[in-house]
């Protein structure tokens, strides 16, 4: 089994919001421990709901990890909730 | 009826996206592309494949099989647990642009869909159904993302344009026309057709059928009279024509789910609660229809005694005299059933049938009553599409939510 950690880490994230079909593109995020992830791919946006509040997920890698980070857009906040494993 | 080809300009295009939900995986997780990867309900080695990578099925891997025996086939093999929000967003993101092209889009799952485009504007017919075939592969790259594949087919009629998706995979498009309909069918096998299974294939191969191409040649009376029995003959006949005959909507008969046990040495009152549990979700499966039933079904797969390895189905049902909606009542009406049903269960199966919308027909006896469960039903729904799925529920579904949680809805697009 591809063992992903699952996490709900509240992380800063610095995002560009512009026009097009990507309206949202966050570019690199840093973790409670201050490790500064820098996001080379966005892989997929997917919209979601946490009972009625919509959530934006985004899965993104920096190259040697994917990670799974979670705009809720109700309250503004972002949040690492997966991390792959290095395969 | 036509014994004819169906020469018309070919306007049937049916899209079927590549190994849907490892393919969306691997768009999503950067790293697992190219890899084998099999999609799986659960995070076990016990768990089947639900979908298997273009890499993962090279080496052998088939859906339906163990996780187990699979990696023992292909020692790299990733197991992914499904993540239906993924699906609904690429499934809604395919339709709309189907939708872009005609008004008449039926989607057949939640990985394949049907495009007629008869209704469509003469300047979209104009274009080509190749150029647009080839413009809506584009599109899926450019809208959701680089990784995304999917196969195209075209015909005059629905059966045709789902053989042709399905000729070069991945990422194919095929034209079956009059003209290339006997050199396309000469390189397939019976049950290559959709809808030709083994016990299709063996009624067919009884009376001498053992090629598609025989299969076209066939005539009608002998489909009907010697193979079908029924006017499924004259249908193939037709169907093998590029004549349409499947445009028809289906309703909704029967609402239910299934669960296979997630241990084999669950206690039956642990069974119980997983049955009470699914009994929740296909009473708000119905009520978010607007329906209510009178017939309840239940169902159990069994193990044979131990080193006994046959399996054994074993069912009950009920029709209640006036319909039923609450989950109570379902789960009321199934326990009572259940409670008959034999040791070694592996799965559990119940739905809810002669279904009828949910209103109030005539004055009962019991008005009150049912206005008190309505109002209570009401506010639990509400409460749950508020603050998600399974937030208000039973007691002893307390410890079942992680276990029975909703999965992906095969075969259906009523609940995406």
């Amino acid at each position: 089994m591809n063992d992903e950690i699952f996490l709900n880490e509240r992380i800063d994230v610095l995002a560009k919001f512009g026009t097009g079909l990507n309206p949202c593109v966050p570019l690199k995020f840093r973790r409670p421990n201050g490790r500064e992830i820098v996001i080379s791919e966005i892989g997929l946006r997917h919209p979601t709901t946490k009972g009625r509040r919509a959530v934006h997920v985004f899965d993104v890698t920096d190259g040697e990890a994917d990670y799974r980070i979670e705009l809720d857009s109700e309250r503004l906040t972002w949040h690492l909730t997966r991390e792959g494993d290095r395969l | 009826m036509n014994s004819l080809y169906n020469s018309t300009q070919p306007l049937i295009m049916h899209i079927d996206l590549n190994s849907c939900f490892a393919t969306v995986e691997q768009q999503a997780r950067v790293r697992l592309r190219g890899r084998p990867v099999a999609v799986v309900n659960r995070r076990t080695d016990q768990t089947m494949i639900v979908t298997a990578s273009y890499e993962a099925k090279a080496a052998g891997v088939k859906l339906g099989m163990k996780l187990r025996d699979a990696k023992i086939l292909c020692p790299d093999l990733v197991g992914v647990e499904s993540d239906p929000p993924k699906y609904r967003y690429v499934y809604h993101k395919l339709l709309d642009i189907m939708n872009d092209y005609s008004a008449k889009v039926t989607m057949k799952s939640i990985d394949e869909g049907v495009i007629d485009f008869s209704e469509a504007p003469k300047a979209i017919v104009e274009r080509g159904l190749e150029s647009i075939g080839m413009e809506i592969k584009q599109r899926l790259l450019t809208e959701i993302g680089c990784w995304m594949r999917c196969n195209v087919g075209i015909a005059p009629n629905r059966f045709l344009a789902k053989t042709a998706a399905g000729l070069h995979k991945p990422d194919g498009l095929d034209i079956i026309t009059a003209d290339n309909l006997r050199e396309v069918l000469g390189t397939l096998k019976l049950t290559d057709l959709t809808g030709i299974a083994d016990r299709n294939a063996h009624r067919l191969e009884s009376v001498g059928i053992y090629t598609p191409l025989q299969f076209l040649d066939t005539p009608a009376d002998v489909l009907h009279g010697s193979v079908f029995k029924s006017i499924n003959g004259e249908q193939w006949h037709q169907r093998l024509r590029g004549w349409e005959v499947d445009d028809v909507e289906t309703m909704v008969k029967r609402v239910g789910r299934q669960y296979v046990l997630d241990r084999f040495d669950l206690t039956f009152d642990e069974i119980l609660d997983r049955l009470h549990h699914l009994c929740e979700s296909v009473g708000w499966r119905m009520r978010k229809q607007g329906l209510s039933a009178r017939g309840i079904y239940v169902g159990t797969r069994t193990f044979g005694m131990e080193g006994d390895r046959r399996r054994s189905y074993w069912h009950a049902t009920h029709v209640a005299v006036s319909p039923f909606f609450t989950d109570e009542t379902i789960y009321s009406l199934a326990r009572q059933l259940f409670i008959n049903a034999p040791p070694n269960i592996r799965d559990i199966n119940v739905h809810c049938y002669l279904l009828q919308q949910d209103e109030p027909s005539q004055i009962s006896l019991f008005a009150d009553q049912i206005a008190r469960e309505r109002a209570v039903t009401n506010a639990i729904d509400e409460l749950n599409d508020r603050y998600g799925e399974h937030t208000v529920h039973a007691a002893s579904t307390l410890t079942t939510g992680p276990f029975v949680k909703t999965k992906v809805p095969f075969g259906s697009t009523r609940y995406l």
